[in-house]
């Protein structure tokens, strides 16, 4: 969180936080794992009613987008996702919703952002090769291009809500460059396999396409000119994939410190012992960069400035690090208990372990920052 | 990083200022050449003299103290006027050696010294006069500060000083020290302190240099053999020296943060983050740019190197407008200590056998030796900065022994079996 939020977006994060404490808090992802069961729908519809999506949809389609700041007001949200590890599908709808205003057709923003606005629709975006160094290309998915007919061929990989998506943004390529395209999940020919998660609370599935036929008016923006805007779509998923990670660290490391004062051990609190102190410490420390750094990014993105590029990959390579060492600390500061299935820790160090390894390891985003530099 | 000065927001006044500043400086600061010349060297005794030279020129151009008090020789204006005099300044070499005469001693006297020690001594340092040291650190300690062991006797019209002071910056050339010692050592041991100053002249006072691991001579070990000061030389209360050093190593962690060698950098800085070019430059003389093990160290080095700034401009940004308390300062100096430790483990690391064995004249080896002697000792370890941030800012508990140590008196404490009398 930025130290220099406006008025709106303090009761912003309010609202989001009373509303996710009150219908989403972290038991209630419990009796979903429990019961096996996705999040239902109209719980995702109830969600994205609190207007979670409305900075990047028009005035005149029913969204704020012009008085609000788009990345950095949800990556506000995602942070108070990130503290109850919530299930829902923010982030994907968050980057279809913001590629549609910015490059859809009047037809695709008129029939698709109220939808998605309202959760009615639900999106999920495609285009990551499988593999160690995925997550920040667009090299899962090929295009074929003959007369009005576009053909799709590949494989998506870890895309995230893929299995209760209605709709896919595809992001693939051709000779001519980057192409997006919006499509129906229900397309003949694609085909979603759901994953088994780490992350408990997030489903994840490769999305494959076996000569997907579709027609040009599937087409977001211009054939072979969206690099920039993949790139811009990806910024903006990093911004609040950090942000909900640093939720996710902030929540841990406060009912970690309130533990280690209440815990005793020969007598007095264990976080009296230095052994924890300077480690909580040190975590205390990360975690206040991690802060400064999703700051940085969301503000760099939402003004589009030059160091967004930069930004996003700094944040990733460092919250995705310090989310596992710390939490994974804060595992072990708990001793037994932090081991059984009942400590809700688990959700927490399950979901930063997921989003160090998901859109780009630390490895990955530190090669692309040599490369930014020109290196 | 010597961008051409933004004069658009001066007004006439300030542009007037400006204008003399630039005119000045051109004619009287020598030229700045941070390649070959370092901001600090206590051994170099050309480059400390030319300090000298220049902190006198200054103030006899107008230009010393700019935003102190006019009582004490300052020219008594705002913020703004420093940062167009550092503006200005970006071409020349200020005189560093006065740094810990202007962020830690000047703070500290201007807030508990009498109204005489801070008329006489503040214009001082403004002249050139005085270089100053902190003399803090004991042989038998300097994490625990409060622990010190240097007494001090009130003889009629002055004090006696007896002990021992170590690891002081710069004390072979400075003129004057604040220091540290007990006056009572019946009562618990931060009670018992006072702070004095002490002209570093002073017969009874011998002062050893000691070598460095680089080689340099940078530090020193006094001893104290009835060193007399003046009754009048007492900074704050007798029995409160404590407050004061308290000012003090807050003032030296706020400068840590806020950039220990003033003028260094434009005084207006974007908020955008610039990917360094050093490792580049370093991984393609070693060769190395194309290797991917060294893109990874060079990736993290970029991180870290935003962490440190990011964070620190966050926590000083973030207690000014209230949005952090206070306390948040003690994260931010952890942070950049344990960024700098780390920095030096990747250039190590990128340089890889380079960093230990070169070929004579070639570079490598000054990679290598940040591993050497890159450490967070100076200014409190990072051990202190951890309890600093766990027992004031996390607000954990205080270890029962510390609290123990703290409560009884000085002269009943715990001591090293070995070393008691
Ligand atoms: C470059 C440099 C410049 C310096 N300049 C000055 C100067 O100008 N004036 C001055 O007065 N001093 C100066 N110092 C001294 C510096 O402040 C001390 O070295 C420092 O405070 C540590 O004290 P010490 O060396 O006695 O180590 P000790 O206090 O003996 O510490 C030894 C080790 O024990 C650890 N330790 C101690 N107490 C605790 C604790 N409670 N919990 C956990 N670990 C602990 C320390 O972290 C350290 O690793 C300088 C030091 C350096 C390296």
């Amino acid at each position: 969180m930025d130290i220099n939020i406006t008025e709106d977006q303090r009761m912003l994060q309010d609202a989001t936080r009373r509303y996710l404490e009150a219908r989403a808090p972290v038991t209630y992802l419990r009796q979903l794992v429990e019961a096996q069961t996705p999040m239902p729908d109209i719980a995702w519809r109830e969600g994205a009613g609190q207007g979670w999506l409305a900075p990047f949809v028009p005035e005149s389609l029913g969204g704020m987008a012009e008085s609000a700041q788009g990345a950095i007001d949800a990556a506000i949200v995602a942070e108070e996702m990130g503290r109850v590890v919530y299930p829902g599908h923010y982030l994907p709808n968050s980057v279809l919703a913001f590629a549609i205003a910015q490059w859809g057709s009047q037809a695709q923003r008129e029939t698709l952002l109220p939808a998605l606005a309202a959760g009615e629709q639900r999106g999920a975006w495609c285009f990551a090769a499988p593999g160690v160094d995925s997550g920040t290309a667009p090299d899962g998915v090929r295009l074929e291009r003959s007369g009005g007919q576009i053909t799709l061929r590949g494989v998506a990989a870890n895309v995230q809500s893929a299995p209760d998506a209605d709709l896919l943004l595809v992001t693939a390529t051709d000779g001519e460059g980057v192409t997006q395209l919006l499509l129906p999940a229900a397309t003949a020919g694609i085909e979603v396999r759901a994953l088994d998660t780490l992350d408990l609370g997030r489903r994840l599935a490769d999305v494959e396409f076996r000569d997907v036929s579709v027609t040009a008016d599937a087409v977001l923006g211009a054939h072979g000119a969206a690099a920039d805007c993949f790139e811009q779509q990806l910024q903006l998923a990093l911004v609040l994939h950090c942000a909900e990670t640093v939720g996710v660290i902030d929540r841990a490391l406060e009912f970690t410190l309130d533990y280690v004062q209440q815990r005793y051990a020969f007598g007095r609190p264990i976080g009296s012992f230095q052994a924890l102190k300077h480690r909580l410490a040190d975590h205390a420390a990360q975690h206040e960069g991690g802060k400064a750094l999703v700051a940085r990014a969301a503000k760099a993105v939402q003004e589009q400035a030059a160091d967004a590029a930069v930004a996003v990959s700094i944040a990733k390579s460092h919250c995705g690090r310090w989310a596992t060492e710390i939490i994974r600390d804060c595992l072990h500061m708990h001793g037994g208990i932090g081991m059984t299935w009942e400590h809700d820790i688990q959700f927490y160090l399950r979901r930063a372990v997921s989003n160090e390894a998901l859109w780009g390891s630390p490895a990955v985003h530190h090669e692309r920052l040599c490369r930014l530099a020109g290196l | 990083m010597s961008a051409t000065p933004d004069d658009t927001k001066d007004n006439a006044e300030e542009h007037a200022f400006r204008l003399r500043a630039r005119e000045w400086l051109r004619t009287h600061l020598p030229p700045r050449r941070l390649q070959d010349e370092p901001m600090m060297d206590w051994a170099d005794k050309a480059l400390i003299a030319r300090d000298r030279e220049s902190q006198r020129a200054l103030w006899e151009g107008g230009l010393a103290g700019i935003t102190l008090p006019r009582e004490y020789g300052g020219l008594g204006l705002d913020r703004r006027y420093a940062d167009i005099y550092y503006e200005e300044a970006q071409p020349y070499r200020l005189p560093w050696h006065f740094g810990n005469a202007f962020n830690i001693v000047l703070p500290t006297l201007l807030a508990h010294g009498s109204e005489e020690l801070k008329r006489r001594y503040v214009p001082a340092i403004l002249r050139g006069e005085h270089l100053w040291c902190q003399l803090l650190s004991e042989p038998s300690g300097g994490s625990d500060l409060a622990g010190l062991t240097t007494r001090a006797e009130l003889r009629g019209d002055h004090w006696l000083l007896n002990g021992s002071k170590v690891w002081t910056t710069g004390g072979l050339d400075c003129d004057m020290g604040i220091c540290l010692a007990r006056t009572d050592p019946t009562v618990p041991k931060h009670a018992g302190l006072t702070m004095f100053l002490v002209d570093m002249t002073s017969p009874g006072l011998a002062i050893n240099p000691i070598k460095l691991i680089s080689g340099t001579v940078d530090f020193c070990q006094e001893f104290f053999d009835d060193v007399a000061v003046p009754a009048d030389h007492v900074l704050g209360e007798v029995g409160g020296g404590w407050a004061v050093a308290s000012t003090q190593l807050g003032a030296e962690k706020a400068s840590m943060a806020r950039g220990w060698y003033e003028g260094l950098a434009a005084a207006v800085e974007s908020d955008e983050i610039e990917l360094k070019d050093e490792y580049g430059r370093m991984a393609r003389s070693l060769g190395v740019h194309e290797d991917p093990r060294a893109r990874q160290l060079i990736g993290e080095a970029f991180v870290l190197d935003a962490v440190h700034t990011l964070t620190t401009r966050r926590v000083s940004a973030g207690i000014r407008n209230g949005a952090l308390p206070p306390t948040a300062g003690t994260l931010s100096s952890l942070l950049v200590a344990l960024c700098d430790v780390r920095r030096s483990a990747l250039l190590s690391g990128i340089s890889g056998p380079a960093g230990v064995a070169a070929k004579p004249g070639e570079e490598g080896l000054q990679w290598g030796m940040t591993r050497v002697t890159r450490h967070r000792i100076g200014g409190g370890t990072t051990e202190m900065q951890r309890n600093g941030v766990a027992e004031r800012h996390l607000g954990l508990p205080r270890d029962e022994a510390d609290i123990a140590d703290r409560t009884v008196p000085f002269n009943r404490r715990k001591v090293n079996p070995d070393r008691a009398q």
